[in-house]
């Protein structure tokens, strides 16, 4: 890393951190690795159910399980996107963020023990909700399945464990702010808010008939963009002028891209119902929001690019393990607020409507944006915490390539096929039969890309596994570099 | 952005903002609404389920059929839903106002059922189609899988209590 020492803090930049393992990372060691060692076996157990639920849709009829009620389709997508978001995307952004932010606010967690409670409680509430989706006590609501009494414990885990950034926040010593420390404390902030507020109006006390579907799909809009979106977008703001040691094109800008961000993000969520049964003003403020939030998508993209792009950072991102992830997350941001601005449009939704299409989308925010720059801070925060360096770097190159292959390919195949299944239903004289008969194809390609994930993961958790079980002290000097 | 006070304001209000202006006002909106007669004194729409069907939403619930049905018609004009014969006009928010849960669904990997129930003419059509070409067996029993149990039962009677080919004050049929 070329960093020179600056005595004045640079706008657009994190402030310089000392390049050996702080005291600061010594105390969050514990809670961190727990957080990170239980988002990595949720991620695995997703991934494992996604080849099943790729192979299932690929052979509807001749499924090998079609006997099997526990691992019935709707059983398994249910548990599988669960546990890829609350076990994967939330543990990993527990650990990322709370580092994010101690690093940046200078903040000693002395209360480790709380976060580790926390995390604890989380893992084991999620346990419980997905035996019960296996079970067949699930709810109905997409990413709300786990039966009612799950939310209030996810709600005060979460507290325990995500609330740590917004103390290190408050705690820091400087008056100076950085773009990451804003988008950590939105997405700590907004999530336990929006998450108590759905549970209480779909299943605590259900809202009146399509209600439920309206405060839904505010909900889904808020977790993808509040917690997923801010959250990988700080991760972003601080790996990229801090592993190529620039300040970020256009920082000036990027007071507007949070604030845009987070003001049009909340109201994106009816544009799910275009032609539902709910009023239709509603659809369309969610369609003006979706278009809204290409706001925040362009400066972030003069951000980032902007800074890729000076003297061979492209390049030199690229020959960097950290920032190859970090930067392909940042292209799909960019490429997932386009599409999202473009395809928030009544004609163009009337076709993709029900078909994959929005899982494509989802797939490009959480997967393609949100994974990779998770897997990216992996390589960067892990050798610093545990003293030792990745075991293998064959695996590391496994874990991109599958990872990156599989995550365009069953991206391209969620859109492209949707849009082809879309047009395919808008005219009624295609029946379902020929339909299903045209997806075939589609669903080989998917099936392939989650085989194509689950290697990728494996590759990853052996890595970073041996890695932590190679580190006996904490902070010991040896640190890649 | 450096006082956290003002952050957490701007940010709760960012939440709460959309929240009050979009669920809030649709229940304010919406959530009076109950069965009503198209025209004066004609029958109540729609009507209370039988209890049977009832249990079968609790099957339909927990197998996670709602991972490939929706349960909604789009107006003519978007997607070919009428056309197609999945509904004779758009579901409107009247049609779901006794339904718990709602279960409109995002995908379509399986035909709409908003308005199954005025398709399916007889029960053996029902659980042929429950049976998907041999799949969730173990809802039946005996040698040919012809024994239908409780809860295919139950499903099959909320499959065909589905139906929206009524005329309601906001989406009146053609006479």
């Amino acid at each position: 890393m070329t960093q020179e020492n600056r005595s004045g803090r640079p706008q657009g930049r994190p402030p310089e951190g000392d390049s050996r393992v702080t005291r600061t990372e010594v105390q969050l060691r514990g809670p961190f690795l727990l957080f990170f060692i239980s988002s990595v076996i949720w991620l695995l157990a997703a991934s494992v159910l996604g080849v099943i639920a790729a192979l299932q849709q690929g052979s509807l009829a001749g499924a090998a399980f079609r006997d099997c009620e526990i691992l019935t389709y709707g059983h398994v997508a249910a548990a599988q996107h669960n546990l890829f978001v609350y076990g994967w995307g939330f543990n990993a952004f527990f650990a990322l963020n709370l580092w994010l932010l101690s690093q940046l606010g200078r903040f000693e967690l002395r209360n480790g023990w709380l976060a580790t409670l926390g995390g604890v409680f989380w893992n084991l509430a999620l346990t419980y909700g997905v035996v019960q989706i296996f079970a067949g006590n699930q709810t109905g609501f997409a990413l709300l399945e786990f039966p009612r009494e799950v939310g209030p414990v996810l709600a005060v885990a979460f507290l325990l464990a995500g609330f740590w950034p917004i103390v290190a926040f408050a705690r820091r010593p400087t008056g100076h702010t950085f773009a990451s420390q804003w988008f950590v404390v939105a997405a700590s902030f907004a999530f336990p808010l929006t998450y108590l507020l759905a549970q209480l109006l779909i299943l605590w006390q259900p809202a009146s008939g399509v209600v439920q579907a309206i405060a839904h799909s505010w909900f889904v809009s808020n977790l993808l963009h509040l917690w997923f979106g801010a959250s990988a977008l700080a991760a972003v703001y601080y790996f990229l002028p801090k592993v190529l040691g620039r300040t970020i094109s256009g920082y000036y800008l990027a007071p507007v891209a949070f604030w845009s961000f987070v003001l049009f993000a909340g109201w994106t969520g009816p544009a799910a119902l275009i032609g539902a049964p709910v009023p239709l003003w509603l659809q369309s403020v969610g369609v003006v929001a979706g278009a809204m939030l290409i706001i925040p998508v362009i400066i972030t993209a003069i951000n980032f690019h902007g800074t890729l792009s000076s003297e061979g950072g492209w390049s030199r991102a690229w020959n960097d393990t950290t920032l190859r992830f970090v930067s392909f997350g940042a292209v799909a941001f960019t490429v997932f607020g386009v599409l999202n601005a473009i395809f928030s449009f009544r004609g163009y939704n009337a076709v993709t409507r029900f078909t994959s299409f929005a899982a494509g989308q989802e797939q490009l925010l959480t997967y393609a944006f949100a994974t990779m720059v998770l897997f990216g801070s992996a390589y960067f925060v892990l050798p610093r915490l545990t003293g030792s360096l990745w075991p293998s770097a064959k695996l590391v190159h496994v874990h991109f390539w599958s990872t990156a292959l599989g995550a365009v390919a069953s991206i391209v195949a969620l859109l492209v096929g949707g849009w082809e299944n879309g047009k395919q239903l808008a005219d009624a004289s295609v029946s379902v039969q020929q339909i299903a008969k045209s997806t075939t194809s589609w669903n080989t390609v998917l099936s392939v890309s989650a085989v194509l994930l689950l290697v990728g993961h494996i590759a990853f958790a052996l890595n970073a596994f041996g890695m932590i079980l190679k580190s006996s002290a904490p902070a010991s000097a040896g640190r890649h570099d | 952005m450096k006082n956290l006070n003002s952050l957490l304001a701007g940010i709760f209000l960012a939440v709460a903002f959309p929240f009050g202006a979009l669920v809030i006002s649709s229940q304010v909106q919406l959530g009076s609404l109950g069965p009503a007669p198209a025209e004066e004194g004609g029958p109540l729409f729609p009507s209370r389920e039988p209890g049977l069907a009832i249990q079968g939403r609790a099957v339909y619930v927990s197998l996670g059929c709602v991972s490939c049905h929706t349960q909604q018609v789009r107006p003519a004009g978007q997607g070919s839903d009428i056309a197609r014969g999945y509904g004779v006009r758009a579901s409107v928010a009247r049609d779901y106002v006794l339904q718990k849960p709602v279960l409109l669904g995002e995908r379509r990997i399986g035909p709409d059922l908003a308005n199954y129930g005025a398709r399916a003419k007889e029960l053996g059509a029902v659980h042929a189609a429950i049976k998907h070409d041999g799949q969730f067996t173990f809802l039946y029993t005996g040698a040919k899988q012809e024994v239908a149990s409780e809860r295919a039962v139950a499903l099959a009677a909320y499959l065909q209590s589905l139906r929206q080919d009524y005329s309601s004050p906001e989406a009146k049929l053609k006479q």
